[in-house]
């Protein structure tokens, strides 16, 4: 409904009803009307967006901001004004250190491999295939699963004592890992989970990208006997790196606020603590640790805020440092 | 002149505001139907079966249970009562919730007025005090169902590690809990390959609910915790059965707990009245007759159970008072229990014979009735703080860590307390 009705407005620019008409003739309130159809209505129609926006985007997160300089209670409410204390004590929270590290730890090992494979199968899935549309419909399929089931289902097979990849570990000799005890075991745990629902996604975006790349470079560079591999970087990844900083900036705000899979993956409940060590607690845990478990607003907000600045500075730093990757040319 | 009509503006300008409208109130909730009382519980309360009744004792009104999970449940409220809108007229909360909720009293229905103080005889004396605040001025809830501790075993495997099986003689192994772990001992001496016990975090806690005074004094609600020797001793006991790898890890409720239950991965698990039917339904029919129930080392101690309140910003508050006061009435209690187990907080009620009289036959017709009442009466007041809920993870959280092999018990238990210390700062 929406995309039908904004065509219009667009259409009678040539009409421009008042000044160049002739005559003083006094406009009718058709024309008004239709003049103001013409200017006002884009304004109408992306206003809902803003409107929205408005109610669920930015007076949340400056009420947020108002709240983290509160003590402030879930329940009781609003204990007094206390400044940047709460910012202070994230500074000096080994707690907050952790779940950034881990964070961060989990958003490389799940993101940088995710996204080379997603090229990959991409650059599969855009040669000549014996049943092009079932397996490009395939890869998506991960991604239209439930994240709690897909959490559940993973946070099965790593289980300790009847998981099946350490059933399937055994096979070759290699002893049971508890994948929820230990840094690295359970961040690799979690960013199978991540990769796995993510990378079809990611692959299908490419994919769209990489069908509008002129095939005429190709046959030019299959001319000049260049091989698979080089056409492939030199061709169609700078071809497509719009759409690579595009997914990098997605991964990066998706990564950094991971919240389900490693709150799912914890077999102690829902307590956001993650594993006993606060192995895979990540920054978003914490902030549900803090804000919504133990009640304490004002430094859940704070904890918001301070995850909100870092998403941006390293959307920033990714988009400049993906520019530079993809454009070798 | 292209098409523009009239008509597609205000089409248009009919749509943004649809737009926004439906976007603005998607948390909206219909209001109830004001003869109908509804009451937020987590897991099976059990209500179900007293509908009949109900109909009978207020035909106007209709009873209507809304059932969450556990921690969504609690959560939920505390979203609730902030929000200031969308509570049930009655809410369940559960003992280890409910010192939280002491400092925001003022966001309930102070039941005392409405007559609570003239039937808090029907409760045993701890009962009661866990559901008031203000130093007993206030009352807060009407308790419900009490969680009086036992100690469920598998008969099978105690008879593969060569230990007795019938639970009078069972219960006479471990009179203390130092007993209980030199009955690992000899069990896993004789069975390596099976756990004792579920968890270390379970025969610690269980150890902590009977004592009077766990991390807070009851004094003064002052950290205690580093210098109470309760606090010390259990993690120590606990600690030990972890670092022997005699425990299997799993917390209760957990997928994990589940398959050890249904596979036998653990011999002994301290188990209140509630938790019957949790482990009936985990274990599954292939395992009736093979867990039994003995008395849990150390005496009575409680685990669970809940307060029924009443939030302030309920319509009708007296109608929601008038329905709780039912459910919690001795004879919907004695219902409660022989048609779901559920065992009553009241005295009077579980010394009723019919409640003695009961056997269950899925736990090798142990006589649950008898078990329990006689843990109930066994049973100390154990003061729980206002900050004891935050405090009480890290130590499991510590004794998880010994689970894992990550850290020694002095070690964790030195963390735990760090933890807490910083966490109440």
């Amino acid at each position: 409904m929406m995309v039908a009705s904004t065509s219009p407005p667009e259409t009678p620019k040539a009409s421009s009803p008042a000044g160049g008409e002739p005559g003083p003739k006094r406009e009718s309130w058709r024309d008004r009307l239709a003049r103001w159809d013409l200017k006002g209505t884009p304004y109408l129609l992306i206003l809902p967006f803003f409107a929205v926006f408005l109610g669920f985007g930015l007076f949340p997160l400056l009420y947020t901001g108002w709240v983290s300089l509160h003590d402030w209670h879930v329940v009781l409410g609003d204990q007094g004004f206390v400044g940047l204390a709460n910012f202070a004590r994230l500074l000096g929270d080994p707690n907050f250190w952790n779940a950034l590290f881990n964070t961060l730890s989990i958003f490389l090992i799940s993101t940088v491999p995710q996204l080379l494979a997603a090229l990959g199968l991409a650059a599969l899935l855009d040669r000549r295939l014996r049943g092009r549309t079932f397996w490009r419909a395939g890869v998506l399929l991960p991604n239209v699963v439930s994240v709690v089931a897909v959490a559940l289902v993973f946070a099965q097979l790593f289980g300790r004592d009847y998981g099946v990849v350490n059933h399937v570990l055994g096979w070759v000799g290699i002893d049971p890992i508890n994948w929820r005890s230990g840094t690295w075991a359970s961040h690799l745990a979690i960013s199978v989970m991540v990769m796995w629902r993510w990378t079809g996604y990611n692959a299908l975006i490419y994919l769209a990208a990489m069908q509008s790349v002129p095939r005429e470079l190709y046959e030019q560079a299959e001319i000049d006997g260049a091989s698979r591999w080089r056409t492939f970087w030199a061709i169609t990844v700078p071809s497509i790196r719009p759409t690579i900083i595009f997914t990098v900036l997605v991964s990066t705000i998706y990564g950094l606020q991971l919240f389900a899979e490693p709150q799912l993956f914890d077999p102690k409940g829902t307590a956001g603590v993650g594993g006993n060590s606060r192995e895979f607690q990540t920054v978003t845990m914490y902030l549900y640790e803090e804000g919504v478990r133990l009640g304490d607003a004002g430094y859940g907000s704070a904890i918001a805020w301070a995850l909100f600045l870092i998403v941006l500075v390293f959307a920033v730093f990714n988009y400049r440092l993906s520019r530079r990757i993809a454009s070798k040319d | 002149m292209g098409g523009i009509r009239p008509g597609r503006v205000v089409a248009t300008a009919l749509t943004a505001a649809a737009a926004t409208l439906l976007a603005g109130c998607g948390g909206g909730r219909a209001a109830g139907d004001e003869n109908t009382i509804v009451v937020a519980t987590f897991g099976d309360f059990g209500y179900d079966a007293l509908q009949a009744d109900f109909a009978e004792a207020f035909p106007d009104l209709t009873l209507e249970t809304r059932v969450s999970e556990f921690d969504a449940h609690h959560q939920q409220l505390q979203t609730q009562l902030a929000g200031g809108r969308g509570a049930a007229d009655i809410v369940a909360i559960e003992e280890g919730w409910i010192p939280q909720y002491r400092e925001s009293h003022e966001l309930f229905v102070e039941l005392g007025a409405l007559g609570a103080s003239d039937i808090k005889d029907r409760w045993a004396e701890w009962k009661w005090e866990q559901g008031v605040a203000d130093g007993g001025e206030f009352v807060l809830g009407l308790g419900t169902d009490a969680g009086p501790l036992a100690m469920c075993y598998r008969t099978d495997l105690f008879e593969a590690a060569g230990l007795p099986t019938d639970r009078d003689e069972v219960s006479a192994l471990w009179p203390t809990w130092e007993d209980f772990a030199a009955v690992a001992d000899e069990f896993s001496a004789a069975t390596p390959d099976v756990a004792f016990a579920d968890s270390a975090e379970n025969v610690y806690g269980s150890m902590i609910n009977q004592a009077p005074e766990g991390y807070f004094a009851a004094a003064d609600d002052s950290f205690i915790a580093d210098e109470n020797p309760v606090i010390s001793e259990a993690f120590a006991l606990a600690g030990g059965l972890a670092e022997a790898g005699q425990t299997a890890q799993v917390k209760p409720f957990t997928q994990e707990w589940n398959v050890g239950l249904a596979q036998g991965g653990f011999a002994t698990m301290a188990c209140p009245a509630w938790m019957l039917a949790q482990i009936e339904s985990a274990a599954g029919e292939q395992n009736a007759g093979v867990w039994d129930i003995a008395s849990v080392p150390g005496g009575g101690g409680n685990w669970g159970g809940s307060i029924l309140t009443i939030p302030a910003q309920g319509d009708d508050t007296e109608t929601a008072y008038r329905v709780a006061e039912w459910l919690t009435a001795p004879e919907q209690q004695k219902t409660l229990f022989l048609e779901k187990g559920i065992l009553p907080s009241q005295p009077e009620v579980y010394r009723d014979p019919e409640v003695l009289g009961d056997v269950n036959e899925y736990f090798n017709d142990a006589p649950v009735g008898e078990i329990f009442a006689a843990s109930a009466d066994s049973l100390a007041p154990n003061y729980r703080g206002t900050r004891d809920f935050s405090v009480r993870s890290r130590f499991q959280e510590a004794l998880g860590r010994v689970e894992e092999g990550v850290q020694s018990a002095d070690e964790a238990l030195a963390d735990a307390l760090e933890q807490a210390e910083r966490d109440l700062g």
